[in-house]
């Protein structure tokens, strides 16, 4: 792989409305009300605004203020980042720069057409002046926000081996925090902390060891790959990133035990990259379920005592809650239409039924493949209590026999049907609250809530939603195509934008 | 233009009527439902660039050339084995004209990757070009691919035990028949694909579609078949004459039938011996 790029900027090098503000680390920790500096808007994940200009009282006054085509074939699945008044949007591939008042076009990077996995983009990274954009072909490359110039440009791992990204990097400090995908392959999951200023790696964490480490599994797993967008908390210091399944993907037996740290939830030193404590949520998986799910961090009570909590609805259709400066469990309940595990066992984690392993006959699994949710992320609302997650009741056969080997996908899979929901979790019962149907099939929106009690989603046909988070009901709704992306919120000029992805173009809306 | 535009009920009305006479509807289309998955694998596989068809006989020498030379890392039908990529998936493949890339690959070899070259003549060269092209076309037409599920390795079903099921606690009769749409169904699909069919028979022409009920102001009902999509705020139906008609649900007082939420209800109740009993019993309906 050569470390050297044929990248073209292409557009205005200069820029006015970036000239303004620079995204420093304090901001990142307390974000104003005139950016959505990360991934997930804020370190815990919440995706919950505070802004309290759009109510449910006056959203049916809501339209559409702008809007700014991709030109990909490909569905937008990004949330986009802002700062000082510019959107960074991304595709695989390419980054573009937005006035975030006119939807007009400040710049764009177009990354060379390259072999890797093209299965969609979560999204860029901003620290001070610099915006952060992973590759399929798994480079990290570093642009001057105000006019895309290319600072540096690193390989993060050789995708000639199997690896991808599509990740949205979480930048603490001056670490930028690299996941990468690979389930094709039996590669180690690995997450990469990249020196902000340099580019120079600064530490790997390992799910997955790779043999000749000290840490290496004897268990022959390989996989866990950490593909998503984690939390942080400043205080612990710990950032928390959930964890994919095993490979080989389907076949359990080349793999026995329990198979850590895949399918984990694992809490790391952002300045060591060690591992504090770690979490299965589903022991040796033979599903594909990944818990890359967002861990989402709140201070809430929990029966009666103030907790630091880290919630996460997986995959495999169960709802955790955790005390994150331990790992220890509080809570384990299904969220979704389950029958793959026999019970629940001391340390909270779903015990995994031998029965529902793929056979060479096939076995009736719920959920199927897709999982009971996925990367589409989720929203805490503390007012309510509810963990709002759009949520999949789905079926599938699974089938494995020795033919199909010990490498890669090593088995067949199918989905059969699923109907989806976005679904309210009382995150102190784990109870489901209310149901929302979207239709057949699996969701692809994310979730936003205001404090001022709204929840914005999408359906599976083509409308974005704004529901009251109390009961579900619909307030609102516009037609702009399939929602792929998680909504985001922020307020310029005295003017609250909500901003979300319908088919391939980006929709912006405020009040009329 | 705009007196031409039908006000929604006043067409439902009409629609109504017409149906009335009407002895049954012309269109009956499959209803279309999404592919729920998005996980990486669910990902279509490539396309070929180009349709290629090969002699089978070639095919068949090339099989055998594979199996030997080829079979230990990518498996004996290229899907993927120990150590290799599945081919099946492979976009070099896809792109493959008549061993125009395949061929320079395999005499070269891939080392860094761990591929040796292989020195094979022109005409073995010719034989794996042509199974592989083959075996792509074959697992994209299974759906879903990755691995091959043999119709053998479904048969661990008891039939009397199916039948039984199908007529009592399964309440497949309830909705099929053995001599209507359910005859022959086994010589109509074969292992993977009837059972699929069995459980859950979307993206296939159902039996009988989903339909939409309309109650008018005067209280009549029309019923149309097939419904093309729904959600929340809007009903989209084909029309007799074979027209798309969106109805807002605001509008007008629509109830959805669909009797695929039987199939659906019923995932939830099979256990796997149920589920290859049943199996075993419609593999019976030759």
């Amino acid at each position: 792989m050569k470390n050297i790029w044929f990248g073209v900027v292409i557009g205005a090098a200069f820029v006015g409305p970036a000239a303004a503000q620079s995204a420093d680390p304090e901001k990142l920790l307390h974000p104003p009300a005139d950016a959505w500096l990360t991934y997930h808007g804020e370190y815990n994940g919440q995706r919950h605004s505070r802004l309290g200009q759009i109510t449910p009282q006056n959203i049916a006054h809501l339209e559409q203020v702008w809007r700014f085509q991709t030109g990909q074939n490909q569905a937008i699945k990004a949330s986009p980042i802002l700062s000082g008044g510019v959107l960074y949007l991304t595709a695989p591939d390419n980054l573009w720069a937005i006035d975030a008042r006119t939807g007009k076009e400040l710049w764009h990077y177009r990354h060379p057409m390259n072999d890797a996995f093209h299965i969609g983009h979560r999204g860029a990274a901003i620290l001070k002046d610099t915006v952060y954009l992973t590759t399929p072909d798994c480079h990290l490359i570093a642009f001057n926000a105000k006019d895309g110039k290319i600072k540096w440009d690193v390989l993060i791992a050789d995708s000639n081996k199997g690896y991808w990204s599509t990740n949205a990097p979480l930048i603490v400090r001056n670490h930028v925090l690299v996941g990468v995908s690979g389930d094709f392959d039996n590669v180690p999951g690995q997450l990469k902390s990249i020196d902000a200023e340099t580019g120079k790696t600064q530490w790997i964490f390992y799910s997955t060891p790779p043999p000749g480490r000290a840490d290496s599994q004897a268990d022959g797993t390989t996989g866990g790959q950490m593909w998503t967008t984690g939390t942080y908390d400043p205080e612990l210091n710990l950032v928390f990133v959930g964890t994919g399944n095993p490979t080989p993907v389907l076949n359990g037996a080349a793999r026995p035990g329990d198979n850590p740290w895949t399918c984990s939830i694992v809490a790391l030193n952002p300045d060591t990259g060690k591992l504090v404590w770690g979490f299965q949520v589903s022991p040796h998986d033979t599903h594909d379920w990944d818990a890359n799910e967002v861990p989402v961090l709140a201070d809430a009570d929990f029966g009666g005592q103030p907790r630091k909590l880290l919630m996460q609805a997986s995959r495999n259709g169960y709802f955790f809650v955790l005390d994150r400066t331990n790992g220890k469990s509080i809570l384990t309940a299904p969220f979704a239409t389950v029958n793959w595990a026999k019970g629940i066992d001391a340390l909270g984690r779903p015990i995994p039924d031998p029965a529902k392993e793929p056979k060479k006959d096939g076995v009736l699994v719920a959920p199927n493949e897709g999982g009971a949710t996925n990367f589409r992320p989720p929203s805490f609302d503390s007012k309510t209590g509810f963990f709002i997650v759009s949520a999949v009741d789905g079926y599938g056969i699974y089938f494995f026999k020795n033919e199909h080997g010990g490498y890669g996908w090593a088995g067949a899979d199918y989905s059969l049907a699923g109907k989806s929901f976005l679904r309210a979790i009382d995150y102190r019962s784990g109870t489901i609250a209310w149901d929302h149907p979207l239709g057949d099939g699996s969701g692809t929106a994310g979730v936003l809530t205001t404090d001022t009690g709204l929840t914005i989603s999408g359906d599976n046909r083509a409308s974005v939603l704004a529901l009251r988070t109390s009961d579900g009901a619909t307030l609102w709704h516009a037609n702009i195509g399939r929602v792929q992306n998680a909504p985001i919120t922020y307020e310029l000029d005295g003017k609250q934008f909500v901003i979300v992805g319908g088919g391939s173009s980006l929709y912006a809306f405020a009040l009329r | 233009m705009e007196d031409v535009v039908m006000n929604r009920k006043q067409y439902l009305s009409i629609l109504g009527t017409a149906l009335l006479t009407a002895s049954s509807l012309a269109a009956q289309q499959p209803r279309v439902l999404r592919d729920p998955t998005q996980s990486p694998a669910a990902l279509p596989r490539p396309k070929a660039a180009a349709p290629q068809s090969y002699p089978a006989e070639e095919i068949k020498v090339g099989e055998q050339r594979f199996g030997a030379q080829c079979g230990f890392c990518h498996g004996r039908d290229a899907a993927g084995g120990e150590s290799g990529p599945d081919l099946t998936r492979s976009e070099l493949v896809a792109q493959d004209m008549r061993g125009d890339k395949i061929g320079p690959l395999l005499r070269a070899g891939r080392p860094d990757a761990g591929m040796p070259s292989f020195s094979l003549s022109v005409s073995d060269v010719d034989a794996i070009v042509a199974f592989l092209h083959n075996q792509m076309e074959k697992f994209a037409t299974l759906g879903g691919g990755r691995r091959t599920v043999e119709p053998a390795d479904l048969a661990t079903g008891n039939a009397a035990d199916g039948k039984a099921y199908f007529n009592g606690a399964g309440g497949c009769s309830q909705c099929h028949s053995l001599t209507g749409d359910l005859a022959g169904i086994a010589s109509r699909y074969k292992g993977l694909a009837l059972l699929q069919r069995m459980l859950y028979p979307s993206g296939r022409p159902a039996p009988s579609p989903a339909k939409a009920i309309f109650t008018l102001d005067t209280g009549q009902t029309v019923v149309i078949a097939p419904l093309v999509a729904e959600d929340e705020f809007s009903v989209t139906v084909l029309d007799p004459l074979g027209a798309r008609q969106t109805f807002q649900r605001g509008e007008v007082q629509v109830k959805i039938d669909d009797p695929m939420s039987a199939h659906f209800t019923q995932l939830g109740k099979y256990t796997d011996a149920d589920m290859h009993n049943l199996f075993a019993y419609l593999d019976t309906l030759k």
